[in-house]
């Protein structure tokens, strides 16, 4: 009887471990260990309500330097800065084109921040996203506009030269190699001076 | 020792009580006009791939196990199936906006390229999902044309 209730609940415990080890190690890091790397990182900046995507874009900026800083940690707060700013997104002062623009790329502006913000511990796996969420910020920007320098960089080493990012400075800072390769890459296209 | 054996005996109880709350099963047969191979092009041999290494979690059709009729293991995967229908689910593909589409796409090639999917823990009890050199260069070449031709539609 004894062994048999062993046996049983040694089962039960094998079979509750075995699957479940994906999930559970993902939502762990924004928290802490923000501080480790801030002597080389601009400070963030401060959002303005003159253009409406510009709290969004202040989100972003702050994640490509933290991504250049190869801080990890940060950039997962910068995309929870991100949420923060596309939930309180102001849409009445949009042209109907504009708000179709919005819609198109809402979502998948949404899904990259937040896979950004829960891999604060795998830096190359926020840096795909943050391609992805470039591309889909440039697109953005280009229709709503902003009143904020602003320049679109991309860099050859990255992704097959298809890693493009913006950039609120002329200066390279390159968020997809960090210190690696810092300077690598060109403006690419001036989108406000 | 006896406490030890009114402990495990009221785990035993427990185990077997759960094994009669079973969740909703993830089974479908009908083909959406959503489904991915109705938006862009899948070859056969992608196809074949897709299906028995990604839909279980990422279609609206899992081909169950036999040790999903053993709980807690049925919650556990019903709660996989959950999360990986959530982040992607060929059988809606279309349905997605286009840069959604296309992000997908690039994120399957990136998923696989790091190893990343199929899931470990999903690999090790499905023998025939671990994907060899090859199937993995199959399905990113795949993924990555195909968000070629649809950045050229809306680039």
């Amino acid at each position: 009887m004894k062994k048999i209730i062993m046996v049983l609940s040694a089962g039960i415990l094998a079979l509750s471990f075995t699957a479940c080890n994906s999930t559970s190690s993902k939502q762990t890091n924004n928290t802490d260990s923000a501080q480790a790397d801030t002597t080389n990182m601009t400070a963030p900046v401060e959002a303005t309500d003159a253009t409406p995507a510009d709290a969004i874009l202040t989100g972003y900026i702050n994640m490509k330097n933290s991504l250049a800083a190869d801080n990890g940690s940060e950039a997962a707060k910068n995309g929870q800065e991100i949420l923060d700013a596309v939930s309180k997104f102001n849409a009445s002062s949009l042209s109907p084109e504009q708000k179709k623009t919005f819609l198109g790329l809402v979502g998948d502006i949404k899904e990259n921040s937040e896979h950004i913000n829960e891999n604060g511990d795998k830096i190359e796996h926020q840096r795909e996203h943050f391609e992805m969420l470039s591309k889909d910020m440039t697109d953005l920007v280009k229709s709503v506009g902003t009143d904020k320098s602003l320049y679109l960089d991309s860099c050859p080493m990255y992704d097959g030269g298809k890693g493009t990012w913006l950039s609120e400075v002329k200066e390279i800072k390159n968020p997809y190699m960090g210190k690696k390769s810092p300077t690598c890459g060109a403006i690419k296209e001036t989108i406000k001076q | 020792m006896s406490w030890i054996k009114k402990i495990l005996l009221v785990l035993l109880i427990v185990f077997i009580a759960i094994q009669f709350i079973q969740p909703a099963q993830n089974k479908s047969v009908q083909v959406l006009p959503t489904d991915i191979s109705k938006t862009i092009t899948v070859p056969e041999n992608v196809k074949m791939i897709l299906q028995t290494a990604c839909y279980d979690c990422h279609s609206n059709n899992t081909d169950y196990p036999w040790y999903n009729y053993v709980q807690p293991v049925a919650w556990i995967l019903a709660n996989h199936i959950k999360h990986g229908k959530r982040d992607l689910n060929f059988n809606e593909f279309g349905s997605y906006p286009v840069r959604k589409q296309q992000s997908k796409l690039k994120a399957i090639a990136d998923q696989i390229k790091d190893g990343e999917m199929p899931l470990y823990s999903y690999t090790i009890i499905h023998y025939n999902a671990r994907l060899s050199k090859e199937q993995k260069a199959i399905i990113i070449d795949w993924a990555q044309n195909a968000q070629d031709s649809l950045d050229k539609i809306n680039p």
